[in-house]
């Protein structure tokens, strides 16, 4: 066994590279003084500011967070630049054609050339680089029915009645350390909002990319989706070879009206460090849903596959009665990468029910770990929850944990968990090997298989990128 | 009221176990309780003290309730912890096994503090500082001993007042030489107002067997926390019932360290009603390949009763061939009653075997109704299920009078007598 699972490569981080754009940066550290900075650079109306202030003194009294199983040493907050915007040969661009042919060439090494995009099974991608958002497709398009998808400055410019009756319900400022430090400072993201009774007539996606040299990318996500409305939104990331550990802590807040329904996928494929845990990305994210609706269902996929750190639990407070939470997820780590993610359930309103299907592959010498909170307070009549999460650990150095907690107040609520660990069997590969499989396509196919659960959730495009990134990042671990 | 200890033979052997003075800990405990953890709110701006002895020195004939009569002569009794001497009887014992006193133990205390995992907690450190008896239960090598130990602890304080509640501080050891087989009963029985932490020590040696069955009947109006450290050797057995029905508020912390191709059962009950909160920190360490433990904890909680299970298991590095299943079930039968459940898998090794499950509900439906089709009205039905949810666990208890009080009061308690004697 050890004989086939050694030797394995250990494949350079394909998108690995710097693109050397002027940013206009704010020097590195954190003060009143930065946050009017960036507020007043991004011409913010009053209220915003106070919103970041507010959320700034709530963040000098916080600690940081130590109850998640990982390890690194903690952030130096006043090493990082907080405002870094890619500094444009032109102020606007009327085609991709004015785009920064440099800020294009990255895109196209990236294997997402925005032409192709446009032209791709009908995916608007709002493009964000850096920190400010640099086009957006489609707009026109989506437009026509209603639906706002946009960047988040341009929403606050364009739309402040919503963006500050929905900004900070879901995931409020004093939330956690790092969605307070996202509160103070952060600097764009998108913003997608779906009218009542309209269903979205495209996946929407943004692609993520982080490029100055540390500097922390604070992206702030808000989807409202109202009475009746649907939207199905894609997330995916790649970043460059850095050695200096990037801190990203993202904030994400949905909200669902009556009968509405959002899908929010991600793949993320972050640099998760080289094979003996130097730099990669700190991935400290908040992610909710408010199903505030009746009847309304939010549902997250995930496939996490970078960063060095993942602190990340994509959570759904299901308040409207009869609504819906979802959480399926796939974490990969290996070589010295720590994942401790998972998801929260709350539910509120009657009738509620959630579903947790959580798979955790764990190889090299990296550790995995699962952490759920269901949780059904006393009104919450008829709530029925199960999770299922399962661990797999390729060699004997990585470790996987389970840490679910069941909370239950209501009698009538049904909770059930399931967690079970397993390996690649040598009778498994045995079984490929003699129809003649070669080990390491064996491998992805029984890692695929694993995993079909939370593949089959995710859109098309994504569930062939998902396939053949897990394999590429095994690639090197077994074989 | 000062320890027998402090100046007694065991007080060097002893030194080590304490980590801070006694007035040292109470005060920690105390301002925990009252600051800290909310459960343990009603303890809290209670001065512990040691409790008495009962005063009139009980009768034999108060132990007698309690005896039973497969462990007739194999008893030893302590009530509010001092050794009962008049009610204990111990001339059963085959020979080489050995029962007795702690306070009269020498040789066998070197083990006190060694055994099992992980930091001891506040009450397990109280209980070092402060204990002065308990039970020294020593078997030899390759020694089947065929007939079951009775350990038994009377508590009896006066009902609740302000001000000071008095503690006891049971301490037991057991030792199992290579090859040795043995069953325990452990019963914690009470009436009033007070603390009770006991701490067992467990050393089960190679090919060794221990089986357990523990009893926790604590006073409505009592405290209990206990701890319970066991290490088995290669190739040995630990098997643990733990059954929780008394105290207002009660803990359990069992750690148990397996060593290459052991083998562990550690299964519980609580049945909780009004507003009593019962509480199961488990640690299970498999630290050797091959090991085997299986964990299945119920809780059936009424009224406006709490049930807290965080049950832990770590495979270590190298713990190939580990085969680990836990499995935590609950059952809510009140509007108002609570049930919070954390079982936690932390795995280190690749070739293992390891599941957990949690499920939290209400009974069946359809069990419900299909006993109703046979013509028990909803409550009997109810109350049917109940009992076979909880009474499970009670089967293989080997001391069958044991198995039938404990069936009986399962059936009081879920209201279940009137459909006859089931047990």
């Amino acid at each position: 066994m050890n004989a086939t699972f050694q030797g394995v490569t250990s494949q350079d981080y394909k998108y690995g590279f710097v693109t050397d754009i002027e940013a206009d940066s704010v020097a590195p550290g954190l003060s009143e003084e930065v946050i009017r900075f960036i507020s007043a650079k991004k011409g913010e109306p009053e209220w915003l500011l106070e919103f970041r202030l507010k959320a700034y003194r709530h963040w000098l009294t916080l600690a940081v967070p130590t109850w998640a199983k990982v390890h690194y040493p903690t952030p130096d907050f006043q090493k990082i630049v907080y405002y870094s915007a890619p500094r444009p040969k032109r102020p606007q661009y009327a085609s991709m054609d004015e785009v920064d042919p440099e800020l294009k060439r990255t895109f196209e090494k990236l294997g997402v050339p925005l032409h192709e995009q446009e032209a791709l099974a009908g995916v608007a991608v709002d493009v964000v680089f850096d920190s400010v958002s640099v086009t957006t497709t489609y707009r026109e398009k989506l437009k026509a029915v209603g639906i706002i998808f946009c960047s988040f400055s341009e929403a606050v410019k364009e739309h402040p009645d919503l963006v500050r009756k929905y900004l900070g319900s879901v995931v409020p400022y004093s939330d956690n350390f790092y969605a307070a430090l996202n509160s103070a400072v952060f600097t764009d993201g998108s913003f997608v909002f779906i009218p009542k009774g309209v269903a979205c007539p495209m996946d929407l996606s943004t692609y993520f990319r982080i490029n100055n040299k540390e500097s922390g990318q604070f992206e702030r996500t808000l989807i409202v989706a109202e009475e009746g409305a649907s939207v199905s939104y894609l997330e995916g990331c790649t970043a460059p070879q850095f050695d200096t550990n990037q801190l990203h802590a993202a904030v994400v807040e949905l909200v669902a009206l009556d009968r509405a329904s959002i899908k929010y996928s991600t793949v993320q494929n972050w640099y998760a460090g080289d094979k003996d845990g130097r730099g990669g990305i700190y991935n400290f994210v908040t992610k909710r849903g408010l199903c505030k609706g009746k009847a309304s269902r939010i549902s997250w996929t995930q496939v996490e596959t970078g960063s060095a750190i993942t602190w990340k639990y994509p959570s759904c407070v299901l308040l409207g009665d009869e609504s819906i939470g979802e959480f399926y997820s796939v974490a990969l780590t290996n070589h010295k990468q720590q994942a401790d993610t998972g998801t929260k359930m709350v539910h509120i309103g009657r009738n509620t029910r959630s579903t947790i299907i959580s798979k955790g592959i764990s190889a090299g010498e990296s550790s995995n770990s699962y952490r759920g909170l269901v949780k059904v307070q006393p009104k919450a009549e008829g709530a029925r929850n199960f999770s299922q999460c399962d661990s797999m650990l390729i060699g004997h150095t990585c470790s996987a944990s389970t840490f679910p907690t069941l909370e239950v107040e209501n009698r009538s609520a049904r909770v059930e968990h399931e967690a079970t660990t397993s390996k690649i069997g040598e009778a498994q590969l045995f079984y490929f090997q003699q129809r003649g499989i070669p080990a390491e396509e064996a491998i992805s196919m029984i890692i695929n298989g694993f995993c079909r659960d939370v593949f089959r959730e995710l859109p098309m495009e994504f569930a062939v990128e998902a396939t053949k990134l897990l394999s590429l990042k095994l690639e090197g671990s077994v074989g | 009221m000062t320890a027998g200890v402090e100046s007694g033979p065991l007080s060097e052997l002893l030194a080590s176990a304490r980590p801070g003075g006694w007035e040292a800990l109470r005060d920690a405990a105390e301002s925990r309780l009252a600051h800290r953890d909310a459960d343990l709110a009603p303890l809290g701006g209670r001065t512990l003290r040691t409790a008495p002895p009962a005063i009139p020195p009980p009768a034999s004939a108060d132990a007698q309730p309690y005896v039973h009569p497969e462990m007739m002569a194999t008893r030893q009794v302590f009530v509010n912890g001092f050794h009962a001497s008049h009610a204990s009887c111990a001339t059963a014992l085959p020979a080489g096994v050995r029962f007795f006193p702690i306070s009269t133990a020498s040789e066998a205390c070197r083990l006190l503090g060694t055994l099992g995992e992980g930091a001891p907690d506040l009450f397990e450190d109280l209980n070092s500082a402060r204990f002065t008896e308990g039970a020294v239960i020593l078997v030899p090598q390759n020694l089947r001993v065929g007939i079951p130990l009775h350990l038994l602890f009377l508590n009896h304080a006066p009902a609740a007042g302000e001000g000071s509640l008095p503690a006891v501080f049971p301490r037991v050891l057991v030792a199992l030489d290579r090859g040795a087989e043995l069953e325990l009963v452990e019963e914690h029985h009470g009436e009033g107002a007070y603390l009770s932490c006991p701490v067992v020590e467990i050393r089960v040696g190679e090919g060794a067997v221990l089986r357990h069955e523990r009893i926790q009947r604590e006073g409505a109006e009592a405290f209990h926390f206990g701890a319970l450290r066991a290490e088995v050797a290669q190739g040995g057995q630990y098997h643990s019932r733990t059954l929780s029905f008394g105290a207002r508020v009660s803990r359990q912390r069992p750690r148990l360290h397996l060593a290459e191709g052991a083998e562990a059962s550690l299964d519980g009950l609580a049945l909780l009603g009004g507003t009593q909160v019962a509480d199961t920190q488990s640690f299970i360490h498999h630290a050797a390949p091959h090991a085997t433990s299986r964990q299945l904890h119920k809780c059936v909680v009424d009224g406006q009763a709490r049930a807290i299970f965080n049950g832990s298991i770590r495979v270590a590095p190298g713990a190939q061939q580990t085969d680990a299943h836990q499995q935590s079930r609950n059952l809510l039968l009140s509007a108002t009653a609570k049930v919070d459940t954390r079982p936690q898998l932390e795995i280190y090794a690749d070739d293992v075997k390891c599941s957990h499950g949690a499920a939290v509900g209400q009974l069946d439906p359809d069990e419900l109704f299909y006993l109703q089709s046979r013509g028990l009205s909803p409550e009997d039905a109810r109350n049917l299920l109940t009992y076979g949810f909880a009474a499970d666990l009670l089967a293989r208890i080997p001391v069958a009078s044991l198995r039938r009080s404990l069936r009986h009061l399962v059936l009081a308690r879920t209201q279940a007598a009137s459909l006859g004697d089931l047990a």
